[in-house]
Parts: structure tokens; C-alpha cells; sequence
């Protein structure tokens, strides 16, 4: 996807959960409000679109915690630059889902 | 509490009904992510960052299956359908499904494969036989004179409760507004569709005028309509009769006649003697011994000189061509082990990923295959034997030879195409590698190395079987190896 691509305004609002370091799809399901049926299908079509980076954790950490192993998500380059301009088009998507300071910086 | 549990139990369901849609490489991947999300939804959902109320286990999984169906889509789209993709277990079992309705295709075409390879619609068949000069079962010619028929009425009355005979001729009917047509016609005795159990209208009372009993589509393709049948009249060699129709699930009584002209017994008489037709019988059942192979035997002394006429079961006869079919399927089944090894390998448990639902899905392709493969012989056979009405033994014949090699080959096909396939996902192996010498044999081996796509093993068939080396043997692979195959690099959290 060129880096200039339009997202619609739920594909932004996941992308800028994800850039917000809600890296889980329930949590960014919970920080968007968005039903499952919405949010984990978008990020597989963010992940096509190679805005966004998918990986397992890692086997031993959850064995330690006794759990199953998440999938967690992260934006790429590609990503970033699509989200910054998606911040143009959607001045509020930055007020809605605040990015941490460290990231900005 | 037990309500919550139940609850994550249904979502989890959910989840694994919904990973049916989602392509084979990706589901185990994607249903581990769905259940992982389920169980810290279930058990640590207070510790997220909550923006909005957590959904419930339910709720939250049945987004599982707009996800599922979007990866199905994309997959569809970038493969095309799942049953079609080369190699694959469903395109063989597409291919064969094709082969099978093209034969029950070819067989609805053909009237008299249809006939034959269908039941009758006759009701009460266990004592119906049909007469015929000795060695002539199912012979499709005419072989009773009128002048026997006459002399069976009276003398054959200890054996025979009925008796009914047609002589087949075509004739030129006249319809209303001067409209003719040839059909072939059955110039029956007045009781021949009673003696079938083939009720008609008027069939009981004593027959004012001959009548014409047509089949519904014959009346129809000579109408081009559905108009009633009431009062109709037609007229043949000059002589009117009156039209009936038979019922319309009563369309095939023997040979296949287009109608049949129910006549008293003055006009029957009125044809020559030497006249030769059909003869059926309704048999007392205490003046013949139980039937062999479904004939029985009746002498008849005439001016000292015997006749022999077999009375052959219709029952028997309508089981014919699926009894001839079984006789070559035996033959088939009985050759097999000459011309091909029987054993399908060995596919050894290997760090518990033979599970029984792989094997059971294994021998179920197996399975599948040779009754789709079986059905197209049958139908195929029948339409070559039977369609072309070759009749009696030649149509026998034809069967026979021609199911026999057709299912010999068939099932030689079925278990090579079953040794070739990967024992996890049914697909075709790939890739014949040769491997090792046939100089260095000693506790080695040399042969033929092929492996699945997908990374579940290697197969390895051995060119000389050794008392270590008999017969192919499976190699499984565990997960971590996939990526090194085209088509197993899908991600699992067992590969992080």
C-alpha cells in the first residue's frame, strides 16, 4: 500500500491503537470500543497491507506464566507514515487514542 | 461461576467451528491466536487497559467468524477454490464426483440403460416370471407363438394363476384431426397390465372396444400439450380405439414399448398363428420347486416332442445387470492382488501427530474413492451394455468385460494414488528425488525420495525391496521444519 493510501476512519483508529502500544487484538478491541468481527479482520488487511507486523510471543515466557502465547502487532515504517497522514485527515484520531510521549518523541 | 465457564467452553467452540473456514496453512496459527485472546478476555480482562466494557466470551467470539470467512475470501481469491487447487485430495474427489454424474447423465439419456439400470415400477413381482424358449433368458426377440400361447391358457392352468402375452409391431396410429404416427406398440391379451398390477381406468370391465395404453410422455411428445385424455380415440389399421393413459410413475413395464393395445380375445386370435410375442405368468407358487438363479424349467410334449421354456423370475431379471456387475467386481477384487502390492505403507506414529482423525480422514479419501470410482464403472458399464439395447446374453457380455478391466485398473489407480499422497493433508508428494546407489545396498538403501508441499514429511519408496527396506516408508517432519517447503511457511506459535 503506498504511504499516502487513505485509511477509513476505523482502519486509522486500530492503526493509531496499535502505534498507541495496545499491541493485543482484545485490547485494541477494548481502547476503539469496535466488536471483534470488526477490529481482527481489519488488522489482518492492515497486516496484508504491510502497515503492520504481526508476532507470537515467545513459548517460554508464556510457559513461565502459565498461559497460552498472544499474538502481538506492530506498525512498520509504512505504517507510521500512513498513520501520519491519516492524523491530518483525522485530526481527532490523536485526542481519542493519546500516543505515549516516549513514542512521539 | 459455572455460567462463565460455560460461557468460555461455547466461545471456544465457536472459535474451532469458525477455524473450518479459515484455510488449512493458516487455521492452526489463527485459532491459536483466537483461543489466547479468549482465555485473557476470560481470566485477566480486568488488567487490560479498558476503555470500553469488556464483551463476554460469547460475544467476543463470534467475531471469530467474519474473520475466518475474510481469510477464506482472500485465500479463494489468491488461490481460487480450495477443491480445485492441483494436487489436493478434493480435486480428486471432484474429478471422480464429474466422472460419475456424467455417467448418471449418460445413463437418463439412454432409455434403455435407464431401464435396465433403474428399477421397475412393478409392484408384486415375486411371482411374475416370464416365459421364454430354453437358453433365451432376457433375450430381447420375441419367442412364443400365438398357437402356444392359445394351448398354455387352458393347459397350464395348475401352474399359472394368469397368463398374458404381447406381440410388439409397430403400426401407424391415426389421431384426432387426421394426425398420424408410427409407434411401436404391444398388441397385448386384455389382461397383460393386470397382470402387471398396472392399474388403469376401465382396465376390470369387459373391453366394448380394444384400447390404446399410452405412457404420459408418449401421449405429451404426440400432443405437444397436457390436455386431458378423456374420450380420446384413435385409430389403427383402420379400427378406432380408445386411448387411456397409464399412471405416470407406471412408465416402464418390459422393452419399453411407446404403447400398448389391450385387445379381446377374438381380435387375438385374428393374427396368424405363427405370430411370435412375449409370454408372462403369474406362477402358483406349489407347482414349481423353489427357483435356481431365479429360472425355473417347464417341459411341454407336443405330438411326442418335448419343448423346454424357461420361466425366468422378473425379479431376477430386473437384479441382472447389478448382479453381473458384482460378478465382475469380484473377479476384479479377486485379480488385484496380482497386479498390484496391496499394502499402502507403513506410517509409523511419530511424536503423536497421527492422531486418529488424521488416519481416520485418510482411509475415509480412500474410501471415497473407490465407491465414486465404483459407481462411475457401474452406470458407465450399464449404459455401454444396456443402452444401446443390445439385449439378453450379448448385453450380459459386454457388461462383464467391460466392468472388469475398467474396475481392475481403477482400483490399481485408487491405492498408487493413495500410496503417493502425504498421510496428513491428502495432498499429492511432489519433487521424485533419487537417492543413494544401488552398488551400496548393504544396510543402506537406494530409491525414490518425494515429500509434501507443505512440510509434513518425506516419503520413501525403496527400488529393491530389502529384508529392512520392504516397503515405503513415512517420514513425518515436526513444525519447524515447514519453512524450508513452498507452501508451509504459515506462522504458528509452535515456529516462534
Amino acid at each position: 500500500m503506498p504511504a499516502d493510501a487513505r485509511l477509513s476512519h476505523t482502519a486509522a483508529m486500530i492503526l493509531q491503537a496499535i502505534h498507541a502500544g495496545h499491541i493485543y487484538g482484545f485490547s485494541v478491541m477494548q481502547m476503539t470500543g469496535l466488536p471483534s468481527g470488526t477490529v481482527y479482520p481489519a488488522m489482518r488487511r492492515l497486516e496484508r497491507d504491510g502497515l503492520i507486523v504481526s508476532k507470537w510471543e515467545q513459548q517460554s515466557i508464556a510457559n513461565a506464566e502459565q498461559r497460552p502465547p498472544r499474538k502481538y502487532y506492530r506498525v512498520t515504517r509504512a505504517g507510521k507514515t500512513t498513520l501520519e497522514a491519516a492524523w491530518e485527515r483525522y485530526p481527532l484520531l490523536e485526542k481519542m487514542i493519546p500516543t505515549p510521549e516516549v513514542e512521539r518523541a | 461461576m459455572k455460567r462463565d465457564r460455560l460461557a468460555e467452553v461455547l466461545a471456544y467452540a465457536n472459535v474451532r467451528a469458525a477455524s473450518l473456514l479459515v484455510p488449512y496453512a493458516n487455521r492452526g496459527g489463527w485459532r491459536a491466536e483466537w483461543n489466547a485472546e479468549i482465555y485473557h478476555l476470560c481470566h485477566d480482562a480486568g488488567t487490560e487497559f479498558c476503555e470500553s466494557p469488556a464483551p463476554g466470551p460469547l460475544e467476543f467470539s463470534r467475531g471469530a467468524f467474519p474473520d475466518a470467512f475474510l481469510l477464506r475470501r482472500d485465500d479463494v481469491r489468491t488461490h481460487g477454490l480450495p477443491g480445485v487447487q492441483p494436487g489436493s485430495a478434493g480435486r480428486c474427489a471432484l474429478m471422480l464426483a464429474s466422472l460419475a454424474a456424467a455417467a448418471v447423465v449418460l445413463c437418463f439419456i439412454l432409455p434403455g440403460a435407464r431401464h435396465a439400470l433403474l428399477p421397475l415400477h412393478l409392484t408384486s413381482i415375486t411371482d411374475l416370471v416370464s416365459i421364454e424358449p430354453a437358453g433365451n433368458a432376457g433375450a430381447e426377440s420375441p419367442g412364443i407363438s400365438l398357437q402356444e400361447y392359445l394351448e398354455w391358457r387352458t393347459d397350464t392352468e395348475k401352474l399359472f394363476s394368469e397368463l398374458a402375452w404381447y406381440h410388439p409391431a409397430v403400426k401407424n396410429v391415426v389421431l384426432a384431426r387426421g394426425r398420424s404416427t408410427r409407434l411401436s406398440i404391444g398388441i397385448a391379451s386384455a389382461n397383460f397390465l393386470r397382470l402387471m398390477r398396472v392399474p388403469i381406468a376401465d382396465d376390470a370391465a369387459p373391453l366394448a372396444e380394444p384400447v390404446l395404453v399410452l405412457t404420459r410422455p408418449v401421449w405429451q411428445s404426440l400432443n405437444h400439450s397436457k390436455e386431458r385424455m378423456a374420450d380420446r380415440f384413435a385409430d389403427i389399421d383402420g379400427q378406432s380405439v380408445r386411448i387411456v393413459l397409464l399412471p405416470d410413475d407406471e412408465d416402464q413395464l418390459p422393452n419399453n414399448m411407446q404403447a400398448w393395445l389391450l385387445v379381446d380375445q377374438a381380435t387375438l386370435q385374428a393374427l396368424p398363428a405363427h405370430a411370435r410375442g412375449f409370454a408372462f405368468a403369474r406362477i402358483r407358487s406349489s407347482a414349481f420347486p423353489a427357483p435356481r438363479a431365479g429360472v425355473r424349467i417347464m417341459f411341454e410334449t407336443h405330438y411326442g416332442v418335448t419343448h423346454v421354456f424357461d420361466c425366468v423370475s422378473v425379479s431376477w431379471l430386473e437384479w441382472q445387470p447389478a448382479s453381473n456387475f458384482l460378478f465382475a467386481l469380484l473377479l476384479a477384487c479377486l485379480a488385484l492382488p496380482a497386479t498390484t502390492a496391496l499394502p499402502l505403507g507403513e506410517y509409523p506414529r511419530y511424536r503423536g501427530r497421527m492422531v486418529f482423525s488424521i488416519t481416520a480422514r485418510r482411509w475415509a479419501f480412500l474410501v471415497i474413492k473407490l465407491l465414486l470410482l465404483i459407481a462411475v464403472v457401474y452406470l458407465a458399464t450399464g449404459s455401454l451394455a444396456w443402452g444401446p439395447a443390445w439385449g439378453g446374453s450379448t448385453s450380459v457380455f459386454l457388461q462383464v468385460i467391460a466392468a472388469f478391466p475398467l474396475l481392475l485398473f481403477g482400483f490399481r489407480w485408487c491405492l498408487q494414488d493413495q500410496r503417493r499422497r502425504c498421510p496428513e493433508c491428502l495432498r499429492r508428494l511432489s519433487s521424485p528425488a533419487r537417492v543413494g546407489q544401488a552398488s551400496c545396498n548393504f544396510l543402506s538403501w537406494n530409491g525414490t525420495e518425494l515429500f509434501c508441499v507443505r512440510g509434513h514429511g518425506l516419503l520413501h519408496i525403496p527400488e529393491l525391496p530389502t529384508s529392512w527396506f520392504s516397503t515405503q516408508r513415512w517420514l513425518c517432519l515436526d513444525s519447524s521444519w515447514r519453512c524450508l517447503f513452498p507452501d508451509g511457511c504459515a506462522p504458528s506459535p509452535e515456529m516462534v
